[in-house]
Order: structure tokens, then sequence, then C-alpha cells
């Protein structure tokens, strides 16, 4: 009985999702590599061919560090089948620093917008385009028509958006959009990081990341590790980010929990 | 001391002459009326000027400070012969109600001569300055003020007389300088005259019965001379990387349109698309009556096939290359970069910009074929283009990371530091008094019990002045 229950669940899961896909292919999934990630997401993985929110807390919605770092250790794999479009509204974005996260600085053209509607048609201009496989904009907010937009112009090419929101530096808190076209939306912070016993130093980027909100999938937090960061080998093959652990409680507490990871 | 710069005929007429005292003028002609001379606005206005010309000629030189130079060659048949040209070049410069005088012959030195001492509207047959330079007196040469006066003195009256003067001999008593002018001038040496707009032969020009104002027919004639260039750049295999058009207003003024494409190109409909938004700027006035549009940095492009396999990868002509120039002309070239490696250590100059697709990227990058960033040194995503003043920094001993600080209003305690690294000026670049050992920063990546990391640096060194360095924060790796 529930096995049949199930096959008819599944068998129902296939056709809405051929009918929101509106008869183009899917572009596939970005799989983290970890069952307890994976398992969250629909379809097993970061869906592509859609687009994604990303934002921080406190003094992480004016700089957007973290968010950037993960950011930029989410698009890494995406960089090798096309070239990445980063859409800034400040220039402080930095390629060494992107290169030691393990995204080619190569592969991207950074092009700073004038204002937010600049940014958001900008994005929408580059997600549309051949050989474009990722974009990624820092904006204040997308309400629900420009994020239907975005979306249409990821399914264009399937390429796939990510949308980090900042906040101006000293600019005033804008009520946070209830309603997202956003396949998934995470908040990242950076966990303080715990190096091997013995080794003076920092230890590889840690951050806590909570999927806020997440389109035919579960919501989950989870303290994830940059494998590789800052080193010279490159890691092929496996996920940039390496899931060192799952916060229990979906409300992260800034201290305590982190000690999971060790 | 105030002198006269310019004094007009009926000034002259009275006795007056540029380079006079003011006072001297006043006492000649009390009811004188003068003006201040503006030398940047009489630049300016050749140069506008010199935009007007190129509806003669794509080739204008500025003779500053009151002439410029028309290069015609090759032109003249598109008005039925030289003294054709000349004649609607004056009627269209006395409409303009300019005084000038003007001359055409085979070198720029021999037409200056005839403009300024020989008969005004002056056409020299080629081959045949000689005789026409001749009578002129040797100034028409263009020399220098003090030659110019010792060939007067030794009583030489005119160029003719020079020109009889053995060559050797004119060298060594008046200098190589002057022999070259008379040789430029006789077109026995080429003379290189600095264009305003470097003559390219991609050239295109439609001129237009009935003067034009409406916007769709400017958008009309934007795509026509577009097509009627890239028709011929297709026919060569070339393509150009930028693109000028110039609307000639019935007024007289030049109003010129860029755009720049990232790859050259030569789509007729896609340049005119893209200078379609620039349109709007442009003030028709009482009307157009003359476009012009010109390529350059013309290079050679091989044809593409469009497309035989679908599964194909896309390349580049068809989809990044017309993104960017939409950003490029949107947004501003300065506004669109790709990220190259710089040669310096100094961490906000390590990051050039480069012209988003500048160069046809390898795949693989080969280890070792490129400058590139190391990225074994912990570099921060963000960095800030000015670093940022910390205060409140606690270190236990001077060459210690802190162990608290405060940034933007909150303190941070530190829990794990690493550095310092120390990152020196680039003292060989300035003088050699400024270099001192307190341009060297250290540079310690931190992290705060939140988990922040942040990139700080003390600015110079404890104990090299009597003020303690000074922290800043430049960047911050998330």
């Amino acid at each position: 009985m529930s096995g049949f229950r199930s096959s008819g669940l599944a068998a129902l899961r296939v056709k809405i999702a051929a009918i929101e896909a509106g008869g183009r292919a899917e572009a596939g999934v970005l799989p983290f590599g970890d069952g307890r990630i994976d398992g969250c997401l629909p379809g097993g993985g970061l869906p592509l061919g859609h687009w994604h929110e990303i934002g921080g807390e406190g003094l992480e919605a004016e700089t957007a560090a973290a968010p950037t770092a993960f950011t930029a250790r989410l698009a890494a794999p995406l960089a090798k089948h096309g070239e990445v479009v980063w859409v800034l509204r400040r220039d402080d974005l930095w390629a060494p620093g992107l290169a030691g996260l393990g995204f080619p600085p190569e592969r991207l053209i950074q092009v700073c917008a004038r204002d937010e509607a600049e940014a958001l048609s900008v994005m929408e201009d580059a997600l549309a385009t051949v050989g474009v496989a990722a974009v990624v904009g820092e904006v204040e907010g997308c309400d629900l028509t420009a994020g239907r937009r975005l979306q249409l112009a990821c399914e264009k090419q399937g390429a796939t958006g990510f949308l980090i929101r900042r906040r101006p530096y000293g600019g005033q808190a804008r009520r946070a959009a209830t309603g997202s076209a956003a396949a998934t939306r995470w908040r990242v912070a950076s966990a303080p990081s715990q190096p091997p016993a013995g080794e003076f130093g920092l230890g590889d980027p840690r951050f806590s990341v909570t999927l806020e909100r997440c389109r035919g999938g579960r919501t989950g937090a989870w303290l994830m590790e940059a494998e590789g960061a800052y080193a010279l080998e490159a890691n092929d093959g496996t996920h940039p980010l390496r899931l060192v652990a799952e916060l229990g409680d979906r409300q992260l507490a800034p201290a305590q929990p982190l000690r999971l990871a060790g | 001391m105030r002198r006269l710069a310019a004094v007009d005929a009926e000034a002259a007429r009275l006795g007056l002459h540029a380079g006079q005292k003011a006072t001297d003028a006043m006492a000649l002609v009390p009811e004188l009326s003068t003006a201040e001379a503006e030398p940047e606005a009489d630049a300016a206005a050749l140069t506008a000027l010199i935009d007007w010309c190129v509806r003669f000629s794509p080739a204008v030189a500025a003779d500053a400070p009151d002439g410029l130079f028309l290069d015609v060659a090759g032109v003249d048949h598109l008005w039925g012969g030289e003294p054709a040209m000349l004649a609607d070049f004056r009627r269209r410069l006395a409409a303009g109600g300019l005084p000038f005088r003007c001359a055409i012959a085979d070198t720029p030195g021999a037409a200056w001569a005839l403009a300024h001492f020989g008969q005004d509207g002056a056409i020299a047959p080629p081959g045949e300055q000689a005789p026409l330079l001749a009578p002129l007196p040797p100034a028409a040469l263009r020399l220098e003020m003090q030659t110019w006066a010792q060939i007067e003195r030794l009583g030489l009256r005119t160029v003719g007389q020079l020109m009889d003067i053995p060559r050797a001999p004119f060298g060594r008593r008046f200098g190589q300088a002057a022999l070259t002018r008379l040789d430029q001038a006789l077109g026995r040496e080429a003379e290189a005259l600095a264009f305003r707009r470097p003559p390219t032969p991609w050239f295109a020009r439609l001129a237009f019965a009935e003067p034009i104002s409406a916007p769709e027919d400017m958008a009309r004639v934007t795509a026509d001379i577009c097509a009627k260039l890239c028709a011929r750049l297709e026919a060569e295999g070339r393509g150009g990387r930028r693109f000028e058009i110039a609307f000639h207003r019935l007024d007289g003024k030049a109003l010129p349109l860029g755009v720049g494409l990232a790859l050259p190109g030569r789509d007729p409909v896609r340049i005119a698309k893209l200078f379609g938004p620039k349109l709007e700027t442009v003030d028709p006035g009482f009307g157009i009556e003359v476009v012009t549009l010109a390529a350059h940095d013309v290079e050679p492009i091989s044809g593409r096939q469009a497309s035989l396999d679908s599964a194909r990868q896309p390349t580049v002509e068809e989809g990044l290359a017309p993104l960017v120039d939409r950003l490029v002309n949107r947004l501003g070239e300065e506004r669109v970069w790709r990220a190259a490696p710089a040669e310096s250590h100094v961490p906000e100059l390590a990051a050039a910009r480069a012209r988003p697709l500048a160069s046809p990227r390898k795949t693989p990058p080969q280890p070792g074929d490129a400058p590139s960033w190391d990225i074994g040194a912990p570099r921060p995503a963000r960095l800030f283009r000015r670093p940022e003043p910390v205060e409140a920094v606690m270190a236990l001993t001077p060459d210690e990371p802190p162990t608290q600080f405060r940034w933007r209003g909150q303190l941070h305690r530190v829990r794990r530091a690493e550095g310092p690294e120390r990152i020196g000026e680039e003292w060989w670049k300035g003088a050699i008094d400024e270099v001192s050992t307190g341009h060297v920063r250290d540079y310690y990546r931190v992290e705060d019990e939140g988990g922040g990391r942040y990139w700080l640096f003390r600015a110079g060194l404890y104990g090299a002045s009597d003020t303690p360095p000074k922290w800043w924060l430049h960047g911050v790796f998330g």
C-alpha cells in the first residue's frame, strides 16, 4: 500500500515538474555529494537553470563576504561550462581572493551597474545569453515580478543565477520581500574554522549555511567547509564545499552548535 | 604687460598689429575696443571647425593656433575637381561668417605658404609649386623667428632667392630646420601631419537632398550607412572594432557618436542597433544634411560558417560578444571588465582591468604560461578600494597580531590569527627620498569569535616615528 502510495506520489511529482518546466528539458542539478544536504533539494542537488538567493546577516548584509565566498565556491564547477558574469554595485570584488577560493577568475566578467534596476536588467540580459553558465548579481532585493523575469531568463539557455542580497553601505535595512521566485534561498554566515590540532593560524573557511526556502524540497541548516581553499592543489571531482555537520535546530545559534564541528 | 593678441582687418588698416603693447595701441587709436584673448576658446573653436571639415575629407589636421590642413587627395572628384571643391568649401565657410584664406597645393608647406602669403584661393597645379612660391617672402616657409629675421637681414627677400642657394651652404648658414621646411614646401621631403582623426579608409558618407530631422529618419539613415560601410568590410574580409558616426547639421555643427565592439565585427544590423539608444541624444536642430560613418581598428576577420550541428559549443561571436557590446555601450567601457593579473605585490594593484574579451582563452591553463595570482597566499574575496581604519586595536607585542579591534562600531575579539605577511611599497618606482620603513604593511589574517575572517594590516613599524602606527582593515574573507 505504502509502496503504491509513494510510487503514485513520485509519478505526480514528475508530472508537476514537467508542467513547471513548460516542455523544456531540465538543466540538471549540481549535487553537493552528501546525502544529508542533497536529500533536501529537489532532484538531489542544486537545481541548475534556476536562480538562487543568498544573503547574510548583520555586517554581512553590507559586506556580503560570506555569501560571496559561498557563492564563488558554488559557482566554481559551473565555470567549467561557460563564462560567469558578476554584476556588482561596488567594485570591491577581488579576483585574487576568488582564485584562492578555487574560482577561475579568467572565466569571470565583472560588470558594475549604476543602480538596482540596472543590475537586475544586466543579470537578466546575461542569463539569457549563449555561453554564460552562471550569473551572480548583488542587489538589495528582488520583488516577485523581477524574480519571475530572472527565472524566465534562466530558462532560455539553462544558465544558473545567484542573487546575493546586499545592502549599500550605511543603507537602511529594507523589509525583506515576503514572496520570492527563487528556487532556493540561503542564509550564509562565517563560522569559526577548526584547523587541525597543533597547527597555527586559521583552518579552511567554514560557513554555517541555512537553506531557508526550497521550492519542492525541505529546509535545513548545515555547517560547511570550503575544502582546499588557498591551497595549490586543485580538488577535482568533489564538490568544493564539504558538509561538516548538520545543525540540529533550524534556528542558528551563533556559538554553541558550532561545537558539533569538532 | 598687456599686448594685442590679434587684430581685425580694420585695426590692421589703422596700423595696429599683433604683439603691440595695449597701451601703445590705445594711444594710437583711443576709441579702440578690445576683448580678452581666450586661447582655450580659440582652440575649442578650431576643434569644432575641424570636426565640421570632416564633411570634406576624413583627414584633417590642426595647425594651431588659427589654421588647419585638409588632405583632399582622392576626395575632390566627389565635387567634380579641385576648383569646384574649393568653391564649395569657400561658399560654406563664408556662410558661417568666418574670415579665412585658403589654397590647394601638393604639399602642406606650399599650401600654407600660398594661403598665408600668396593669392587667396590659389590652386597650385600638380608639380608646379616652385614658380608660385618663388615670389613669396621667406616667412612663407614657416621658419623660426630668428632664422627668418636672419634671412631678411641678409637681404634675401623671396623664397625664389633661397631656392637658388646651394643646399650645403644653405643648411650650414640657416640650420637644418630651415632646409627641411624648404624641402617640405617643394615636396622633396615628406611631412607628417597630426590628423585629428586618424585617416581611415573605412569611411562612408551619405548626403541628403533635403535635410532630415525626424527620429525615424535618423534611425533609417543610420541603418543605411552601416549597411553601406559593412558591405565594403564584408567584401574585403574585415571587421571594425570601433564605429563613429557623425551627423552634420545645417548650421555647420557635427554631432559625433561612437560605439565599440568587443570583437571586430561587420554586422550592419547589430551595429545600427548599438547606435539606436544614442540617437536620442542627437539634436538635429534645423536638420541634418550629411551623415558620415568611419570604422576604426579594422582587422581581418574570417567569415564563419553559421551552424552545422546543433550540439557544438556556442562560439564567442554569437553569444558573449554581443552581450559584452550591449553592456559596454550601455554602461560605459570602464564598467565591464575582466580581472587580469598585474605584476605587483601591492594588493590594490595586483588585479588590473582587462577588456572582457581581450585575449582568446587557453583551456586548460598551462602551468606557468601566464603570470597569475599566487593562490597559496590567502587573499580576501572582498577588497576595499580604500582600507578602512580600525580602532581600539590591542596587540600583546608589536609583532603580534591584534587581539581585538573595533571596526564600523563593532568590537571584534580575535580568536585565531595568521601573520604577519610583510608587503612593502614599490620603492623602485618613487623618488629616492620618499623611501622609508614607514611604508611597509604587515598583513594579518584574523578570525573573530563569530567566525568572521578579516585582513588587517599595520601601516609602518613601531618606533619608526613618535606616533604609533595605525591599523587598517583592507578586506573581508567571508
